[in-house]
């Protein structure tokens, strides 16, 4: 496939970047803003007929209709928002115990409860350590359209691989806006394989277990040495203009758009300030961030919730000599403007 | 000064839990301290059922514990979940007539017992083995035995309305206060599920019955529509009984096997008489 | 040799842990023995409920995947979406198929999805301690309805709902463990029309739970016979 520059909405990117990825099968329910990844599905699902798709009675169907197709080895994948990224906290956490590849890729929207059906960074807790389990859950954020597009299709080949659930976290204004991307071929997704196999002995899989030293040594600490083991293969962060940087802004998803922008301002007017951007919330990129958190004076941490991503940073470098402002917006975006202009209050 | 971490441990059904809330109720009434935790697994009667009790003259914190004083097991399988609550200073008191001595952890240094499966069976009713152990107890941690009788009475009252129920359960109750518990030598523990398959051949029909799945349910005894199955000695998978079947009044209808919930028997007429039959027929 | 148990059960772990006298064994057994006469253990995979059904999460010589309470239904329809040509079958309680798990089974049978679900119907939650289900009968005493059931709200006539909603295509029947061989022959016609038909089937089976309603052999059958006077057993849709 050679690479080709379309004007597309973030919906359409994912749906192009599950393709890419291997997707073959996907379940979902209408609910705004990822109804057009549902949509958009079914639309090359006409002209294709290798993939499947059904739009089920609500999310928790659609979320336990992909674990059944992954069991048989099909790439299935769901999309949902808001409310319907709760009922998903049910399958997510059978993959979660079970090491299914669960795919769901996550708009997020202003909560709790039905709030707004535009933005918000507010599902990064829900995401990452929602369910009834510790958090071994991949979450990427991506902040741009095309990134939207490449982290959807690697989603699959993390989830494969790693068999751990593998969310990937946009929002309303992702989703929504159509810009300029570049769809290329990217690497050769990793190949999915029955889980429930055709042929030979057969397997039982099973969640439930008799007493907790059970649980403990047959399941949650192999599942907790992957992860441990898996991490750092996972974990990816950018950094924009830190090199000399005095204050460190951290932000993710498209809010950390807006920041590199707030950091050009301040670069423009004297200010030395750069911007790490973890792009997986979780695994958390704490390495990098650790280094450079130790040659800055002052982190803000900005995003449009009450402290979710804040509460990640600050579990990961606790002990940082920077001091540490916290700049939140629940479920409203920021201007570069707005950074700056928030910064400067904070001085 | 009284100061118990005890753990009671055998299979689902007889009666774990019971044993625990009474002795505990019993001490709570009396004003000592103390703390009653269930453990049990997923499965209602399938999983050992482990109960955990502290008892104090002071006040607890916690309900669970590393090592216990007391250890009292009923079953042989409930032994592999408490292994880990026994160190050289717990007592193990166990029903010598279902446990092996050897199966029990050699790092100990005092072990009672008494066969309380076989004398339930045999001098009261099966489910009395948690009476006999309620008493057991009582009598080694020294609590008052009417304070403890009375708490039987409390929490199994509605099952007293019974006078006979009520009258073997007291004589159950003081038996075994008065049980001389074995600490040197242990009677064998043939009180046991039967390992082998009975096997039955006659009347031109043969029969399999696995005492190892049986679970004495009693359903195949209830569909025999000619009654030639009835309990017998042999025991099966909880120690209870098992059925053997009389192939003279059998007529290899297949309901045992069908309505068998555990594939423990099944019945079925011999190859030869029937193609014989067949010949015959024709 | 005689035969005690299906060739497609799974004799390591037998003894099972279901309770003594439990109606899932007699339902597990009827389905063993559908599966050995149509010989399809190799291709089928099983799905199982959270409830007394976890139990059976290693109990037949097939694929068998426990899932989440009210969530098996889901999870064979996409199971069956990726593998069209294997037998998905949803095994569950009344919990799992009329309450928290009503919804799917609804949605199954609108849809006329392919799969065949087995419900087991003992009037209570069984696991849990035996709490009043939808299919718990009006009056009787429960530790959720101490007074008993109320008029309104029990009694669930779960197959008679299915059968309203369903395709003409589809097989729906309530039989009983009182019945096994007839049970066995209703399987027998689910997995069928699943495999001719590619139509939705699903039995109901009356069954017993000794522990929870406290009887013994005799009275849980005593009381299966009065089950069956309040929910009528036969065929609700499909061929006879």
């Amino acid at each position: 496939m050679k690479s080709s520059y379309k004007f597309i909405t973030g919906a359409e990117a994912a749906v192009l970047g599950a393709l890419e990825g291997g997707a073959e099968i996907m379940y979902g329910y209408p609910i705004t803003p990822s109804t057009e990844i549902l949509q958009g599905w079914i639309e090359k699902a006409q002209c294709n007929k290798q993939l499947k798709y059904l739009q089920t009675e609500d999310e928790t169907t659609a979320g336990f209709a992909v674990i059944g197709s992954l069991l048989a080895g099909a790439k299935a994948f769901t999309a949902t928002a808001g409310p319907g990224t709760i009922l998903m906290q049910d399958p997510m956490s059978m993959a979660e115990n079970m090491r299914l590849p669960f795919v769901a890729i996550v708009m997020q929207r202003g909560g709790p409860s039905t709030g707004t059906v535009n933005f918000s960074q507010q599902e990064v807790f829900l995401t990452a350590f929602g369910g009834n389990g510790d958090g071994l859950r991949v979450v990427y954020s991506p902040s741009t359209v095309e990134e939207v597009y490449l982290y959807c299709a690697k989603a699959f080949s993390t989830a494969w691989k790693y068999r751990f659930p593998t969310v990937v976290l946009g929002d309303g204004h992702l989703s929504k806006m159509t810009t300029g991307v570049k769809i290329s071929k990217l690497i050769k997704p990793f190949a999915s394989n029955p889980i429930l196999p055709d042929s030979g002995e057969p397997v039982y899989l099973r969640n439930c277990f008799s007493s907790e030293d059970e649980f403990y040594n047959d399941r949650l600490k192999k599942n907790i040495t992957d992860w441990d083991n898996a991490k750092s293969k996972i974990s990816i962060s950018e950094q924009y203009e830190t090199y000399d940087a005095k204050e460190l802004i951290i932000a993710h998803g498209s809010v950390a758009q807006n920041a590199k922008e707030a950091v050009d301002i301040f670069r423009a007017s004297g200010r030395k300030v750069g911007l790490f951007r973890p792009v997986t919330l979780n695994p958390f990129d704490s390495e990098r961030l650790k280094k450079i958190a130790n040659t800055v004076k002052k982190i803000y941490i900005v995003e449009s919730s009450l402290n979710q991503l804040s509460h990640i940073v600050k579990y990961e470098i606790y002990d940082a000599k920077a001091q540490m402002v916290e700049i939140s917006k629940p479920a409203v975006g920021f201007s570069s403007n707005e950074i700056c202009k928030l910064i400067m209050e904070s001085d | 000064m009284k100061n118990f971490r005890i753990v009671i441990s055998g299979e689902g059904g007889q009666g774990i839990q019971t044993i625990a809330k009474i002795i505990s109720n019993a001490c709570f009434r009396t004003g000592l301290f103390c703390s009653f935790l269930p453990s049990f697994g997923v499965e209602q009667r399938g999983t050992p059922s482990v109960a955990f009790l502290t008892i104090s003259d002071q006040k607890l914190l916690q309900p669970t514990f590393d090592i216990a004083d007391i250890v009292m097991v009923l079953s042989e399988r409930a032994l592999k979940p408490v292994v880990k609550y026994i160190n050289p200073n717990t007592t193990i008191i166990f029903d010598s007539s279902t446990i092996a001595k050897e199966s029990l952890p050699k790092n100990t240094f005092k072990y009672n017992a008494a066969p309380m499966a076989e004398y339930a069976s045999q001098k009261f009713t099966p489910k009395a083995i948690n009476i006999i152990a309620t008493a057991v107890l009582t009598r080694k941690i020294n609590l008052n035995d009417q304070n403890v009788w009375a708490e039987v009475q409390n929490t199994l009252g509605a099952k007293f309305k019974d006078k006979e129920i009520f009258r073997i359960n007291k004589e159950a109750f003081e038996f075994g206060l008065y049980l001389i518990l074995e600490t040197e030598k242990f009677t064998k523990p043939t009180f046991q599920t039967k390992h082998k398959i009975l096997y039955f051949k006659g009347h031109g029909k043969s029969a399999e019955i696995v005492p190892e799945r049986c679970k004495g349910c009693g359903i195949c005894i209830l569909k025999c529509p000619v009654a030639a199955l009835k309990f017998s000695q042999d025991l099966g998978f909880y120690s209870l009984s098992v059925p053997h079947v009389d192939l003279e009044k059998c007529i290899a209808c297949g309901n045992c096997k069908n309505y068998c919930p555990d594939g423990a028997i099944a019945v079925e007429k011999d190859k030869i008489i029937s193609d014989f039959l067949k010949q015959e027929q024709k | 040799m005689v035969q005690t148990m299906p060739k497609s059960w799974n004799k390591e772990t037998k003894p099972h842990m279901f309770c003594p006298g439990c109606g899932h064994g007699i339902v597990l057994k009827q389905l063993g023995f559908a599966i050995d006469k149509l010989n399809i253990a190799s291709n089928t995979t099983l799905g199982i409920d959270i409830g007394c059904s976890l139990l059976a999460w290693n109990f037949l010589n097939i694929n068998t995947v426990q899932t989440h309470h009210g969530r098996t239904t889901a999870t064979m329809i996409g199971y069956k979406t990726a593998k069209p040509k294997r037998i998905a079958i949803a095994y569950m309680g009344d919990g799992g198929g009329y309450a928290i798990g009503l919804q799917s089974l609804l949605y199954a049978a609108f849809r006329n999805d392919p799969i065949t679900v087995i419900l087991v119907n003992n009037g209570n939650y069984g696991m849990t301690g035996g709490q009043e289900a939808p299919t718990t009968m009006p009056g009787d005493v429960t530790p959720t309805s101490p007074e008993g059931a109320p008029e309104f709200g029990s009694g669930f006539k779960g197959p008679e709902l299915v059968a309203s909603i369903a395709h003409e295509k589809a097989f729906i029947v309530r039989a009983t463990v009182s019945k096994p061989l007839v049970l066995n022959s209703m399987i027998d016609k689910a997995i069928e029309n699943q495999i001719k038909n590619n139509s939705f089937s699903f039995i109901e089976v009356l069954s017993i739970c000794p522990t929870n309603w406290k009887m013994n052999a005799k009275q849980c059958f005593e009381k299966i016979d009065v089950m069956e006077k309040f929910f009528p057993t036969g065929i609700l849709k499909g061929e006879r």
